[in-house]
């Protein structure tokens, strides 16, 4: 049952993409809605029977040579939870986008075309395949494969900088995936498996080669230095893409596949949870002095989501030292972070559609024109930087509780965690300057005139709003 | 009918369907027809017979004809069935491109029917060369395939395609005649420790009998071999003649160099390679292969991204995959499995990409990437299909060149290459950005104004189709009949007599491979 639903999940996508583009090009966007909302049925469908059910986790064998497993689904309280969010939040893009890919649109008039609904969907699939993949063969699939869309979703409006963006995307991501090519050929070849759950077995030498290779190809697609120069250009991607790819799906790819490894990996050495935390520091301290210089919203965002993808990396990374709590947290911010990025992206995303810009400095009393994107807005800049009762608060918590707790017996822990303080409420005060300047106050011209965004716009807007309030509970009630 | 004489069957239909082409070459537009008509006849024969073949060798073990002087074993199967199913895809795709090029005035009535009667037997010496089992006639026919496909080089006649064709032939030629030094080496070799010198000609007794071999000379044949016959595969740095006959030939032409020619060269050197592996050890050949293929990759890969043109970036990227192939069948027996795959891969996908080229070009009448924009726009079937040849032959998922090139990862690993493999990823990320710009550059951007909407014909799209369809099962659930194939030609190559690779492994994990055969005898098996 369990693996039907899984296989449905996966499957869908794949098959509504190839429909969009046999239909009439009128009818394309309707059949990604349809099959999003399949897949989306699928996800949810599936957390539910799994939570149901007796056992804490399942895993298929689908594909195996001998007794060499090639790809098989692994569904556990991570798994689901995180399928929810990259489907459910694949399905309200493409909601989205039904408002957003029109002539109506006034920084980009353009009527979707099907390519973009099927990669879309393509994408959609294949994180559902990543994340319920369990091997590490499965995941540098779907990882490759994700690669390929986001090159081709990023180059969508096909201008010379956005195809230059997308092959620098493109190329980045793959030479991180390398990491992941050497992980499971060592993994393969100390154990004759694929299977995430293998890593356990390893030898200390071989685990932390395996780790590094995972972690290299996770710094890659999460964007971290030094491979994070893609995200910051992938922006001329269209915004929903934005919201989805460089949000909530893409850039998850890195900290899931080094959660999955973790959690599978057993007693794990610790140097690599030192170069996790080292990494993960000097990310957060760049990505900060990165707020600085920004004056389009969108590239903001991307830095933004450069040092969010930092701290997930130091919750797991503290994991490493044995917190379960850091694990749960790093978890949790998986989910949270994106649903609350989604929402901001889609917001600057509503601001392109209705006022035509994104620059910060042309941005001025949104509130008095649109209500709901300075809601939005409000919601967005408050659930990141962690203010309670907004969901970034409880995931950023038990990151910060767990790596005092662990400053314990890892005295060099103390500096770093005080300098990630320092760093989060520097960044809630630089993410709450904008918001003074833009969003309260008289309305600048552009903003005066603008335009009322459509109905779908809107609906996504407000799920994604309440969601930024209530994701931390499903995520808490899911993982006890 | 017996295996032996489908066997004989498919090589005399190319043949016959040569024949009858060059007959009408002086007859009207009727006996032309007819001569087509045959054409397709021959092709679609050609993928059956050879599918039937080899498949009856997959199961049954080899089979001989005419005395022993063919020789069909698991290893040249796989071959053959490559060797068919790319013929018949680029003989339909030449109906589509050589019908675009006469309804336009490229090519006269006279040329046409030469092309076909070329193409036919242009084939017919490939399969020579692959099921042949006499050493010297395994030269023969891979210089008669030098012979035929040259004038299918110049076929238009002008003054770049003349020039590559004549750097073609003295290129290789010359390079042959290094293969010709070690194919009579080695049967100077074998000739003087049989018993009976007759038989030393067979590459089935030399290989029986290697262990008797004078090793100094085995040392010698194999890197005469290897440096003659990697001329016609394109090693580096014997591939000088490969990007311009490539680019200048017809496409289906490039095609079919590409995926089947290069094939059969490489077979040769794999031929001499077991016997050397089984004479000398494996340690000397398989360095030679090593070093050879890791130049052609490094040095091909630079050559992808620097090339302005569509087709002799193809060129280039064959020289790479040929590379790859060689040096995957160094590493082990995973790398053999791998490189075996590779064979079937590359050459599915290069056929793609070189189907798609000759439409950019027939469309656009450039091949230059400066020059060639928006084929989305201009032709979407095309466009669409361009860009899944190149995403494909850059080795992303899910088409068929990324399992074997992750196969090939895996099996260096295996053989503790840490650092090797570093350096081939790092080249293959190279390719794949080159082959990405130029989708960016040629089917993204703006429609030229002077170019006309719409497809060519159903003929230029439809084996396209086709081929990404066999790309794509190949990438995800590869058919137990292929596995099954590949296994076999591996254990030829790896010159065992398990029943399967799987026990050659090692594998960790696996405890009892006997205990496994009992429920699961072959690879193919899941």
């Amino acid at each position: 049952m369990l693996e039907t639903i899984a296989l449905l999940t996966i499957i869908s996508p794949f098959i509504g993409a190839i429909l969009t583009v046999l239909v009439p090009k009128e009818a394309a966007k309707w059949v990604c809605q349809l099959f999003a909302g399949i897949a989306s049925f699928g996800a949810i469908a599936l957390a539910v029977t799994f939570l149901s059910g007796p056992e804490p986790s399942v895993t298929y064998s689908l594909l195996s040579i001998g007794q060499i497993e090639i790809f098989g689904l692994m569904v556990d309280k991570v798994s689901t939870l995180i399928t929810v969010a990259v489907v459910v939040l694949g399905f309200l893009v493409s909601i989205y986008s039904l408002g957003y890919m029109t002539e109506g649109n006034r920084e980009h008039p353009h009527t979707g075309q099907p390519r973009y609904y099927a990669f879309l969907l393509v994408f959609i699939g294949a994180m559902a395949g990543l994340v319920l993949s369990s091997t590490i063969l499965g995941q540098l699939f779907f990882f490759e494969v994700t690669g390929a869309c986001s090159w081709s979703l990023i180059g969508y409006y096909q201008s010379p900088k956005s195809l230059k963006s997308a092959l620098k995307a493109l190329l980045v991501t793959h030479v991180a995936s390398i990491g992941l090519f050497i992980a499971a050929a060592y993994l393969f070849k100390e154990t004759g498996t694929f299977a995430v759950t293998a890593i356990a077995g390893l030898d200390d030498s071989t685990k932390t080669i395996v780790f590094l290779g995972v972690l290299f190809a996770a710094w890659g697609k999460s964007a971290q230095l030094p491979l994070h120069v893609w995200l910051p250009d992938a922006m001329s991607a269209p915004t929903p893409v934005s919201a989805y790819l460089h949000a909530a799906s893409m850039v998850k790819v890195g900290v899931y596949i080094f959660a999955r490894a973790i959690m599978s990996g057993g007693e794990i050495p610790e140097i690599v949870g030192v170069i996790g935390v080292v990494g993960a520091t000097i990310t957060l301290i760049y990505g900060f002095v990165m707020y600085l210089p920004q004056k389009d919203l969108k590239r903001l965002l991307a830095y933004s989501t450069i040092t969010q993808l930092s701290y997930i990396f130091l919750a797991l990374s503290l994991s490493i030292f044995g917190s379960q709590m850091a694990l749960d947290g790093a978890i949790t911010y998986i989910f949270n972070h994106a649903f609350a990025k989604s929402l901001f992206f889609l917001v600057a995303g509503a601001l392109s559609y209705s006022v035509g810009t994104r620059m910060l400095p042309q941005l001025k009393g949104i509130i008095k024109t649109s209500p709901l994107l300075a809601v939005g807005f409000c919601v967005a800049a408050l659930a990141i930087t962690g203010v309670p009762p907004f969901s970034g608060f409880f995931s950023k918590f038990p990151l910060f509780a767990a790596g005092f707790e662990l400053s314990a017996t890892h005295s060099w822990l103390m500096p770093i965690m005080i300098l990630a303080l320092i760093e989060s409420v520097a960044s809630f005060g630089w993410i709450l300057y904008w918001f003074g300047k833009s969003v309260v106050g008289e309305p600048s011209d552009v903003v005066a005139k603008a335009k009322p965004i459509p109905t779908s716009m809107k609906f996504v807007l407000v799920i994604l709003i309440i969601m930024s309030l209530c994701s931390s509970f499903i995520a808490a009630n899911w993982l006890v | 009918m017996s295996p032996t004489e489908i066997l004989l069957l498919l090589m005399v239909v190319p043949f016959v369907a040569a024949m009858i082409s060059f007959l009408a070459l002086r007859g009207g537009e009727a006996t032309r027809k007819f001569a087509i008509g045959c054409h397709s006849l021959s092709m679609v024969l050609i993928m059956i017979l050879s599918l039937t073949v080899a498949g009856s060798v997959f199961i049954d073990g080899p089979i001989q004809a005419l005395d022993n002087w063919l020789y069909i074993d698991g290893l040249s199967a796989l071959f053959l069935s490559v060797l068919g199913v790319v013929s018949f895809l680029t003989g339909m795709y030449s109906i589509g491109y050589i019908g675009h090029e006469y309804k336009h005035g490229e090519l006269s009535g006279t040329k046409v029917a030469l092309y076909y009667g070329l193409f036919n037997l242009f084939i017919a010496t490939m399969l020579l060369a692959v099921s042949s089992n006499n050493v010297i006639m395994m030269w023969v026919a891979i210089e008669a395939t030098t012979i035929c496909s040259v004038f299918l080089v110049g076929l238009y006649g002008q003054r770049s395609s003349l020039e590559a064709a004549w750097k073609y032939i003295i290129i290789c030629s010359v390079g042959l005649a290094f293969g010709l030094f070690g194919s009579i080496l080695t049967y100077s070799n074998a000739a003087a420790v049989f018993a009976d010198p007759a038989n030393a000609i067979f590459w089935t007794d030399i290989h029986q009998n290697a262990k008797a071999l004078d090793p100094t000379l085995v040392h010698i044949s194999f890197i005469f071999v290897l440096i003659g016959f990697g001329t016609k595969v394109g090693l580096f740095p014997m591939h000088a003649w490969l990007p311009d006959a490539h680019s200048e030939a017809p496409s289906p032409v490039s095609a079919l160099l590409s995926a089947g020619l290069l094939n059969c060269a490489l077979l040769v050197i794999l031929r001499y390679y077991i016997i050397t592996v089984k004479a000398i050890g494996p340690d000397f050949p398989e360095t030679l292969m090593l070093v050879f293929g890791f130049m052609s990759v490094a040095v091909s890969a630079f050559f992808i991204i620097t090339q302005h043109d569509i087709k002799r970036k193809l060129a280039y990227h064959s020289v790479e995959n040929m590379g790859l192939i060689t040096l995957a069948i160094a590493l082990g027996p995973i790398g053999v499995i791998a490189g075996l795959m590779h064979v079937i891969n590359h050459s599915l996908a290069k056929t793609l990409m070189f189907c798609g080229a000759g439409n950019i070009l027939l469309k656009y009448g450039t091949r230059d990437i400066t020059v060639v924009k928006g084929i989305l726009k201009v032709a979407p079937m095309t466009g669409i299909l361009v860009a899944i040849g190149a995403l494909a032959l850059g080795g992303v998922p899910p088409f068929s060149m990324f399992v074997s090139e992750f196969l090939m990862v895996t099996a260096a690993i295996s053989e503790d290459m840490p650092f090797f493999t570093l350096a081939l990823l790092s080249l293959l990320a190279i390719v794949l950005g080159g082959l990405a710009h130029m989708v960016a550059c040629c089917v993204m951007g703006d429609k030229p104004d002077e170019i006309e909407k719409g497809e060519l014909s159903f003929m230029t799209i439809a084996p396209m189709v086709v081929i990404v369809g066999l790309i794509v099962i190949m990438g995800t659930f590869i058919p137990n009949q292929v596995l099954h194939g590949i296994d076999r030609a591996a254990l030829v190559l790896l010159d065992s007599d398990e029943p399967t690779v799987i026990n050659i492994l090692n594998l960790p994990g696996i405890v009892q491979p006997t205990e496994m055969l009992a429920t699961k005898p072959t690879l193919a098996q899941k």
